[in-house]
């Protein structure tokens, strides 16, 4: 959180003409996806709906200058969660302009037409920040079953999904019938394509960066955050290094006024779900979990234990709903939180979870796509089979 | 001799609570200290209070109903069965003030309280039905943080393709309501959910003391011992709700009861009154409720759903509608969307997400009620048609309306 | 444009209410019939709206149309909402209907605006949030007044909104942009003083006050505890505002505290058996019962 007095001062106009420059320029072209970062310093003090114009047009340069396999983790993001029509549909159009479709691109954007159809709507995509007053132009169900064409037999895997979206009673408009057809005939076309991977269905392409694990040597200290003070659900005040320290810990980040469920709600249902996991295999007492609010100064120690119960948390010693009372920069820090703020309210969040270990360093990160729960545990089964070695103060 | 009275089968003191629907109930002598003889005749009949509602008995699952009924009970403790009813047109007004009496001639035997729990028009509650509901309804709500904000997630834009604009739309606002009722009842049992009756004046229900008076920005203005004054949704302070109309009059446009009932004898054809009259009671007001996805944020929200379940209720009986098995009692088609086809279970209370159903299920199963087991705590669309155990006793969900006898 | 097949598929039972929708369209959208006639046909053509492409169109017609009589497009706005509940079949409208709503958002007249800005809001459409808040920083572009685009604003917690509010709230134009500014910084974490300094003042309004107790239920609950109490206490505080903290304390409040503090029991006895208004005295009543007084 930055206070308002340091809000970047650039005009929209001014960003959308650095966007244009840069995807002008071979030689800058990599500057934009680092512009996909929320917690980009241009993005503080923007409103939410400004934060969605700017990166529609980052998203819709991408799709001019071609999507980077850095740049792919922000597409296939905004396409796992998005409910923004707008970012999902440049999303949609930037993905079309990656140079290795493969079949694990085709549920990203099945998925997205399933979460976007009832939010439809007309999109410009002409001129920076336009919103369409006519129907003629593009929209994201539009583009999504452009890009399943683009994908052609690559999206064979969602092929039945698509067969049954066309034959539902009602359905999709049907200016979209001759949109679907084509994506249909593209998908049963050449035969060039091998069957989709057994259990490749749900998870980002190989190697797409949505986890990074860090080796013990190399891994960041705490003696930044080991001070941090939290407030649990309960009302309970406890240091990071008292709650953090002696264990591993599953973290997830999540704020109860989030309006996108494929976000943080379905984040901290997935909480509740590892939580089962933990205790199926008799490892709840030995690694904690905590989900921690980006908004603590709205979500107070009730909001924090109904949201997490309204959603099966289990909150106790162990397991704890937290918000920062006292060093929320610390945490953006040390967790190099993927988050922006106007005021105290976020504007843009991704999805995260950490593995830390014993010491309270980051020892795993899961960005942007949804995890996996039994990865996570996996992984974090992993972490406590390390050897400790405390280095933190006491 | 004592003898003990089960409601509902039950000895929980929270099951006692009737409707018009025949309630199974047993009696048997617990002390037959001083009883006449092994078997003894006890007549049970109801007492009402001034005011109070009325029951009606009758010793098997069939037969005309009387204002007592005698049985024959052993005094070695076995149970007899009987049933008690609301006596239609006479509900409570408050919890207990009908009680059931058993009687040995002259000496009472056993009694207990019971309420005739009815869902009644909004317009004509009394002052303390009113009063009970809205604080019910505010403790749900508590500033947002309730139990009500899983009924506000149920009822948003990812979820609606579940509830609306497909022949589930009944079904499923049926065990919306019910569900939303069984919590209100758990904060005070003596609640039933009222429904406004939006083809006629309902001046009583746009009062600062109920729900609300409108200024004329729509900005919702509640009495100062009006506890929904700290109604909250999605962190939003308060009520936005402009009526179009003249609140002391009907909304114009609307389809009557009359011609709502008479839309058509088929389920396809009545569904067809999601538009009119249930979206143009919507759409007689700007504010939160005149559009699918903030709806619920206003609590009028759930009186116009419950009238609109009332008229469904209503239509059923005129046409006898209440047997899935019946082809007119519903919309079958191969191509309805999951969640819409009978013996589909209904999201959230199934708990099935991702795919065709929402990310996250809130608020997990349906309430379960002490006088009930329907319609279970994962219903399906078939187990919301039989409301009243019509077709079958068990499928009771234990709710009536003031104007919907049993059949 | 041919029907949809939903209507092809529909059995005999629906076929016949589904004509009787069409012709109600067909009166609606004709300009041959009576403002009157058209009005109370568009109640009937939800149905058709939803199940012909033709139809959708020349009922978003009427509504674009600025030769129309306003209350025919206010009853096609209403019929084309009511259409919208029907979420699964409104689906293929959804676009039309969402484009044509941002063309009328700026239309002459302020109640067909006032209508399309809240339907446009409720979808927390970027295109309405954005024409809200270039209103609230230019009068001159206002397409509501400002106490309205707050309301509206406040539909959005992640609107850009509370600077604005706070601008409105320095200087405000009347006491309903007033009022709404104070309603919509009730959602902000950091206006908990402000509302508690709001309470505390005697010479605000009665309905500044209850704003005030309301949001400050929301951003710091404890508080308001401890300040209805001292308002229940205060024998020179109006009955009212004090009807409101018992109200919070009654329905909120920490029953097993409550029950033991005397002095708060003993304020509330005075206050049932004083000059307040019947249903306030009837409220601390029923407050005193609970605790067995």
């Amino acid at each position: 959180m930055r206070p308002a007095a340091t809000a970047n001062a650039q005009s929209e106009p001014q960003f959308a003409a650095l966007v244009d420059a840069l995807t002008a320029d071979p030689g800058r072209r990599g500057q934009l996806t680092d512009l996909l970062r929320e917690d980009h310093p241009i993005y503080d003090q923007r409103g939410a709906a400004t934060v969605v114009r700017m990166r529609g047009w980052v998203l819709l340069a991408l799709a001019r200058a071609g999507v980077s396999d850095a740049a792919l983790i922000f597409v296939l993001e905004e396409l796992d969660t998005g409910i923004d029509a707008y970012l999902v549909a440049a999303a949609a159009r930037a993905l079309r302009s990656y140079a290795h479709p493969d079949e694990n691109l085709a549920p990203f954007v099945m998925r997205a037409l399933t979460n976007i159809r009832y939010r439809d709507e007309p999109l410009c995509f002409e001129h920076y920040g336009d919103y369409a007053v006519s129907s003629t132009g593009t929209s994201p169900v539009r583009e999504l079953l452009m890009t399943l064409a683009w994908l052609g037999p690559h999206a064979r895997g969602v092929l039945p999904e698509l067969e049954a979206l066309r034959a539902e009673r009602g359905g999709l408009a049907r200016k979209y019938r001759i949109d679907i057809d084509r994506a249909l005939h593209a998908i049963r076309g050449a035969d060039q394509v091998d069957e989709p991977a057994a259990g490749s269905c749900c998870g980002p392409p190989t190697g797409l960066g949505n986890m990074v694990s860090r080796p013990s040597d190399s891994r960041g200290g705490v003696q930044s955050i080991a001070a941090a003070v939290f407030e649990d659900h309960g009302g309970d005040r406890i240091a990071f290094q008292e709650f953090f320290r002696g264990q591993p810990s599953i973290v997830v980040f999540f704020y109860t006024r989030c309006d996108n469920p494929l976000k943080c709600s379905l984040t901290v249902t997935k909480l509740a779900r590892i939580q089962n996991l933990l205790d199926a295999q008799g490892l709840a007492d030995r690694i904690h979990t905590a989900a921690i609010s980006y908004d603590p100064a709205y979500d107070l120690p009730e909001r924090l234990r109904v949201y997490g119960r309204d959603r099966g948390v289990v909150m106790n010693a162990h397991h704890r709903m937290l918000r920062a009372i006292d060093g929320m920069g610390a945490l953006c820090a040390h967790f190099g939180l993927g988050v922006n703020f106007i005021e105290s309210l976020v504007n843009r969040h991704r999805i995260e979870a950490y593995i830390l270990d014993a010491e309270g360093r980051v020892a795993v990160s899961f960005e942007r796509v949804h995890w996996d729960e039994g990865e996570v545990v996996g992984r974090a089964v992993e972490v406590l089979k390390e050897k400790v070695t405390f280095e933190m103060p006491p | 001799m004592d003898v003990e009275l089960q409601i509902n089968n039950t000895p929980n003191p929270k099951a006692r609570f009737v409707s018009w629907v025949p309630s199974p109930c047993r009696i048997r002598v617990t002390n037959p200290l001083g009883a006449p003889a092994p078997i003894v005749n006890l007549k049970i009949t109801g007492v009402s209070a001034a005011g109070g509602g009325a029951v009606v008995f009758r010793g098997g699952a069939t037969g005309a109903f009387a204002s007592s009924v005698t049985l024959p009970v052993p005094t070695n403790g076995t149970s007899v069965p009987f049933f008690v009813a609301g006596k239609f047109g006479q509900p409570s007004t408050n919890n207990g003030d009908v009680t059931i009496q058993a009687r040995n001639g002259t000496t009472l035997v056993g009694s207990v309280p019971v309420m005739v729990r009815i869902r009644k028009n909004a317009n004509t509650l009394t002052t303390g039905e009113r009063n009970r509901f809205v604080a019910a309804f505010a403790q749900l709500n508590n500033q947002g943080l309730g139990r009500f904000a899983d009924f506000r997630n149920m009822h948003v834009s990812v979820s609606l393709p579940q509830a609306h604009g497909a022949p589930g739309f009944l079904p499923w606002h049926r065990a919306y309501l019910l569900d939303l009722e069984r919590e209100l009842q758990a904060i005070d049992p003596s609640v039933a959910l009222p429904y406004w009756r939006f083809d006629q004046p309902a001046p009583n229900i746009f009062t600062p003391d109920f729900f609300g008076a409108s200024n004329a920005l729509g900005t919702v203005q509640f009495a100062a011992t009006n506890p929904l004054q700290f109604w909250k949704t999605d962190g939003v302070q308060g009520v936005n709700r402009r009526p179009l109309f003249n609140t002391a009059t009907a909304p114009p446009g609307l389809r009557t009861e009359a011609q709502t009932i008479a839309i058509g004898t088929q389920f396809p054809a009545f569904r067809t009154m999601e538009g009119n009259p249930h979206g143009f009671a919507h759409t007689s007001f700007g504010g939160s409720i005149q559009d699918p996805a903030t709806a619920p944020k206003d609590p009028l929200f759930f009186l116009l759903h419950c009238n609109v379940d009332r008229l469904w209720a209503k239509w059923q009986r005129q046409n006898g509608r209440f047997n899935p098995a019946v082809a007119a009692s519903y919309d079958s088609n191969p191509n309805n969307r999951p969640g819409h086809n009978l013996p589909d279970t209904m999201w959230p209370w199934n708990g099935v997400t991702g795919g065709t159903r929402p990310p996250t299920a809130p608020g997990g199963a349906m309430a379960a009620s002490p006088c009930v087991g329907a319609p279970g705590p994962q219903p399906r669309v078939q187990d919301c048609l039989d409301y009243q155990g019509a077709i079958g006793a068990p499928a009771r969900m234990g709710f009536d309306y003031d104007d919907a006898k049993f059949i | 444009m041919a029907k949809r097949k939903t209507a092809k598929r529909a059995g005999k039972a629906g076929s016949a209410v589904r004509k009787s929708a069409r012709a109600a369209l067909s009166v609606a959208t004709s300009a041959r019939r009576t403002v009157k006639q058209r009005v109370a046909a568009m109640a009937e053509a939800p149905l058709a709206v939803v199940e012909s492409d033709k139809d959708l169109q020349a009922m978003l017609g009427v509504l674009r149309n600025r030769d129309e009589p306003i209350k025919v497009r206010l009853a096609a706005l209403q019929s084309l909402g009511a259409a919208a509940f029907s979420v699964i079949a409104f689906e293929s409208c959804r676009g039309d209907y969402l484009a044509t709503l941002r063309q009328v958002a700026d239309d002459p007249d302020p109640e067909l605006r006032q209508r399309v800005l809240g339907i446009l809001m409720r979808e927390k459409d970027g295109f309405a949030q954005k024409k809200l808040l270039d209103g609230l920083k230019n009068p001159a572009k206002a397409l509501v007044p400002p106490a309205k685009a707050l309301q509206l604003l406040s539909y959005d917690v992640h609107a850009e909104a509370y600077a604005a509010a706070r601008a409105i709230l320095a200087k405000p134009p009347n006491d309903d942009a007033r009022r709404e500014a104070l309603r919509l910084l009730a959602a902000d974490a950091t206006a908990a003083p402000l509302f508690e300094k709001l309470l505390r003042d005697k010479k605000e309004l009665r309905e500044i006050r209850q704003i005030a107790a309301s949001a400050l239920h929301a951003l710091n609950p404890e508080k308001l505890q401890q300040r209805a109490r001292e308002i229940i206490l205060d024998k020179s505080d109006y009955d009212d505002i004090k009807a409101t903290s018992l109200m919070a304390l009654a329905t909120f409040g920490d029953d097993e505290a409550l029950g033991k503090d005397k002095a708060l029991l003993n304020s509330v006895s005075r206050f049932g058996a004083g000059k307040a208004p019947a249903k306030y005295k009837q409220g601390a009543r029923r407050f005193l019962r609970k605790f067995g007084r």
